[in-house]
């Protein structure tokens, strides 16, 4: 909008085009498309085999690896299992990691490892390579995760990242990089917030949204993905 | 005319998982946790997880993970020999120059096949 003084006489009466969107697409989603195109061409599976997988990842949800967090929290002998076999622990939030889809082939790498909190560490997630992520517990990536952007900042300027996810820490707590580049895959168990005292597995499975889980946010009594998002009114309303 | 069986992998590890698959086929670790090692610049040919941005960097190995074919080599379909994974601790400063000196507790993690590490 570096324009926007070219065009101070059409106020009220022009018709502006909405502020630029990222239409960007990676090498890598190109390719994904271009390979699927070509393995339903060759009926490897078909285009309603492909919707199908996708309705069922895209349901999963973040539910499983924020109800590992809560347990987490609440059982010590449960988070000792976490640290140490996270694919054990994912059976008792109903996930098996070997069978994940129902299709009968493991859909992914499984090995996850869960990167612990202390008031004085914070661990981030980030693939530089691609998108790699712990799809049977969390779910698919949000669409910024897969941004060259993210993937090429964050490793470099982690707190800058941070910031703009709103998310400022003191120079005392150190900021952990885990880029996942092999065949682990990692969600970060932050530290219980306050607030949160008494409260049960599901109260805490609310806050520990996928952001939460990423490391690019911190979970905070009251902050649920349930919850209906503020409405911030337009600075320059359009006209139509 | 490729002859490689592109369901190996999934055959391999249903029930078990992949790297689980690999258990056992790697010989000894080279290296234990704790230990300092610099990450070699070798040269890759079509396909590396190796990123450049820790290529010459000295770390320390936070995790011995697991035992897989190294992607370089999987990429071609050879899977007949596995290698060690390690995941190696960097501090931020000796991976980013103009990293700031108030952050520099900030450290960074990522994976590496044994061939890219040597002991410093």
């Amino acid at each position: 909008m570096s324009n926007d003084h070219d065009h101070d006489h059409d106020h009220g009466h022009g018709h502006k085009p909405p502020a630029p969107m990222v239409e960007e697409i990676s090498d890598f989603e190109a390719l994904e498309i271009a390979v699927r195109e070509l393995a339903i061409e060759k009926g490897l599976f078909t285009a309603e085999d492909h919707r199908r997988f996708t309705e069922f990842a895209e349901h999963i949800g973040p539910t499983p690896a924020a109800r590992m967090v809560a347990k987490a929290w609440l059982d010590p002998e449960y988070k000792k299992l976490c640290l140490t076999d996270a694919i054990k622990a994912s059976f008792a939030v109903g996930v098996d990691w070997l069978n994940p889809t129902g299709f009968g082939t493991p859909s992914d790498y499984t090995d996850l490892r869960v990167l612990e909190d202390t008031p004085t560490m914070h661990h981030v997630v980030v693939c530089t390579l691609c998108s790699c992520y712990p799809r049977p517990i969390l779910g698919f990536q949000p669409e910024w995760y897969r941004t060259p952007n993210y993937r090429r900042r964050l490793v470099r300027w982690p707190r800058q990242v941070l910031a703009e996810f709103g998310l400022t820490l003191p120079p005392e707590v150190e900021v952990r990089v885990e880029d996942s580049n092999q065949k682990c895959r990692f969600i970060v168990m932050p530290v219980r917030p306050a607030g949160t005292e008494g409260w049960t597995e599901d109260q805490l499975t609310e806050i520990v949204t996928r952001d939460c889980l990423i490391g690019v946010a911190l979970p905070k009594p009251g902050m649920t993905t349930n919850i209906p998002l503020p409405v911030h009114k337009p600075a320059k309303p359009a006209h139509h | 005319m490729s002859q490689h069986d592109r369901t190996h992998h999934a055959k391999i590890a249903t029930g078990k998982g992949d790297p689980q698959c690999f258990k056992g086929t790697a010989g000894p670790a080279k290296f234990k946790v704790g230990d300092r090692v610099r990450i070699k610049n070798l040269p890759d040919i079509f396909y590396t997880r190796c990123q450049v941005y820790t290529r010459g960097a000295i770390g320390e190995v936070a995790v011995v993970t697991h035992e897989s074919p190294a992607p370089e080599d999987e990429a071609w379909g050879h899977v007949d020999q596995s290698e060690w994974f390690y995941i190696v601790r960097f501090k931020q400063k000796d991976l980013w120059p103009e990293y700031p000196a108030n952050f520099a507790n900030d450290t960074l993690q990522t994976e590496f096949s044994e061939r890219w590490l040597e002991s410093v």
